[in-house]
């Protein structure tokens, strides 16, 4: 399966790093027998072992290949371009949310979310994304004294 | 008697007024969940977690217990009127409970599924209170070689049992423990793979991964969903919301063999509701008079698989509170909730707290009890929850995952990690990848890795330490087996049927 090799490939890739990341960690000259390298260099024996079963695992598939073609990714990414559009959509609240304010981010947010997911039904949307994020503002700030960004808020 | 004189006392604590507003609050919240597809119980424990900060530990933790098993009872529902389980546990429920809702028997099917939830769930909470003393008196023999393997056998079982390929299950396993390596190196003080990341100094927070990989990660999914255009119809109520005598007659035994089994199974790391329901499933229609009955509504096919699934919950608990050790992804969160609160599950935890954990466990029969009410006479104003539409709900999500997020440390860094966490659960999903592996893995990293170290600082860097007492070389004699049994199976399933 296409996706498996990539997994593979991906894997071997993420080893070779976290081996060059954990060479760069300082080993006391007191401490215990083992030191901070040990587990991460265990992990990457671990990670190396994982991709190599993975390899045989999608070599063994070979042999099902016409059956594994039905069955190859069945859950394909059905639209690239929608979660992406989703994640920059996501960093720009996240990027507003110092900014506006939490409550008033949010509620932009829910809004263009719903009028996107839920159409045509304009005033329950803008209802519901005001209500929740001034709602769930005043609770966590005044019930729980958590420290939410005002933003251009008075309150 | 001392235990006695605890649980009573945990009784006390299960029904202080706050306590019982807790336990309500939980399971109606677990009720609800399991009813809206797309949201599991591991998920919204997590979002919870912010949420019960300021409480009392022992309430906090009765509360997200009651999500925990309530999520079960309500998972039926959505089962049987649309055929989608709410939560994993309940996919055998939608076979025979949706063709019997088809029959205009939805009502029965969903009055068998509460009431055999109702009586495999206290039935799994007596078999809790009965197994718990024992096993943590056990479990305070164990040194630190013995908890390495035990947390190790944990591992590789639950690596081995998720998902289709347990390559997959070992290396979501492997980058759980990569994770939990990011920060200040207890031991030696030493930083390992901060980046130069002040935020990174305290290791990647359990909070952010569970809510990004769990909540955001199915929030993602259910807008694509959406965006797709593949969502079912609901079925309406219909016939009376009671079940006949002859129908009791047909659910007895599969609901007291759904009970013992999904307990049994619950207790087994990386099993879990959905194998015990498919277990109970399968003996049902094994031992049924008409098993051609099986996936055209049988009243067997709900009332054996809700059993098991509900009992196994209680299961689930026993290695949590006596061992410390979770069986899977839900139960992994529920430690990380415990951690949390300051608690650390074990078996000193019955020493040192015991009217915090017997109240939890004596909450469990209470909360049975509320559940049952919500779920028989309450149910259709439950099912209302069904025509909210997804477009709303899934937004209001991603809304309080961030405002949970962000609540406990006021960190901007934590809030893009929720977000790169989610993006990877996304993936992960895609490409089949079993996420509770890695949160079982990133829960437990840093006791494993302590225990490791003294252990063999205690045997002056032998490793021979892991193999020299019965339980350890048992524990990892069982964790070879547990990794090797899913790649030997399939091999001497080819080599049988060229032999024959």
């Amino acid at each position: 399966m296409k996706s498996d090799k990539l997994i593979v490939l991906a894997t071997l890739v993420l080893a070779a790093l976290y081996w060059f990341a954990t060479e760069q960690i300082n080993e006391p000259l007191i401490g215990d027998p083992i030191g901070p390298k040990a587990i991460p260099r265990l992990l990457i024996i671990g990670l190396v072992i994982a991709a190599a079963l993975l390899w045989l695992e999608t070599l063994a598939s070979r042999k099902t290949r016409a059956a594994a073609m039905a069955a190859d990714n069945p859950q394909p990414v059905r639209r690239p371009f929608f979660i992406l559009a989703l994640l920059g959509g996501t960093l720009a609240y996240f990027f507003l949310f110092s900014w506006l304010g939490y409550a008033i981010a949010t509620a932009l947010y829910l809004y263009a979310l719903m009028a996107i997911f839920n159409p045509g039904e304009t005033w329950a949307n803008a209802l519901t994304s005001i209500g929740f994020s001034f709602g769930s503002y005043l609770a966590f700030t005044r019930l729980f004294g958590a420290q939410i960004p005002a933003g251009l808020l008075p309150f | 008697m001392e235990t006695f004189n605890h649980i009573v006392n945990g009784l006390g604590v299960a029904l202080m007024p706050i306590n019982l507003w807790y336990t309500f609050v939980g399971v109606l919240i677990g009720t609800i969940v399991g009813i809206l597809p797309g949201i599991g119980p591991s998920a919204s424990i997590a979002l919870l977690i912010p949420v019960t900060y300021g409480m009392d530990p022992a309430s906090g933790l009765i509360m997200m217990a009651g999500v925990y098993y309530g999520t079960k009872y309500g998972g039926s529902t959505t089962a049987i009127l649309i055929r989608t389980p709410g939560e994993a546990a309940s996919v055998m429920t939608s076979i025979d409970g949706y063709e019997m809702a088809r029959k205009g028997r939805a009502g029965a099917a969903l009055a068998i599924s509460a009431i055999g939830s109702f009586i495999a769930g206290t039935l799994g909470v007596v078999a809790l209170t009965l197994f718990a003393v024992p096993l943590a008196s056990t479990a305070l023999k164990f040194g630190p070689a013995e908890y390495f393997t035990l947390m190790l056998f944990a591992l590789t079982a639950v690596a081995s049992l998720s998902g289709k390929s347990p390559a997959k299950g070992l290396l979501s396993t492997i980058l759980g423990l990569m994770i939990a390596t990011i920060g200040i190196d207890l031991q030696s003080g030493q930083q390992r793979f901060t980046a130069g990341i002040a935020e990174f100094q305290d290791g990647i927070g359990f909070i952010v991964v569970v809510v990004g990989m769990f909540a955001l990660a199915e929030v993602f999914r259910g807008l694509e969903k959406i965006h797709s255009g593949t969502s079912d119809p609901a079925m309406r109520i219909t016939g009376k919301l009671w079940i006949t005598r002859e129908e009791w007659r047909r659910s007895k035994g599969p609901i007291w063999r759904g009970s013992i089994m999904g307990f049994l199974i619950g207790i087994l790391p990386g099993a879990g509701g959905t194998i015990a329901s498919l277990l109970s499933y399968s003996t049902e229609k094994r031992l049924s008079k008409n098993p051609e009955e099986f996936g055209k509504g049988a009243i067997e096919g709900v009332a054996g698989p809700e059993a098991a699934n509900n009992s196994d919950t209680a299961g689930a608990m026993v290695p949590l509170l006596t061992l410390g050790v979770p069986g899977g992804g839900a139960t992994a969160v529920m430690m990380g909730a415990f951690i949390m609160h300051g608690v650390q599950p074990g078996p000193l935890l019955f020493q040192n707290r015991p009217d915090l954990v017997w109240g939890l466990i004596n909450s469990m029969y209470i909360g049975n009890v509320m559940l049952l009410i919500l779920n028989l006479p309450l149910i259709g104003i439950f099912v209302r929850l069904l025509y909210i539409p997804s477009g709303i709900l899934y937004p209001l999500i991603i809304a309080i995952s961030v405002l949970g997020t962000f609540a406990i440390n006021g960190s901007m860094v934590e809030l893009y990690l929720v977000l790169f966490f989610g993006v990877l659960g996304y993936i992960f999903d895609k490409v089949e990848i079993p996420i509770p592996p890695l949160v079982l893995s990133l829960v437990l990293a840093g006791i494993m890795e302590q225990s490791f170290r003294q252990a063999l600082t205690l045997s002056d860097g032998n490793p021979v330490v892991f193999v020299s007492s019965g339980i350890s070389a048992t524990l990892v004699f069982m964790s070879a087996v547990s990794l090797a049994l899913p790649f030997l199976i399939p091999r001497l399933k080819q080599v049988k049927p060229e032999q024959d």
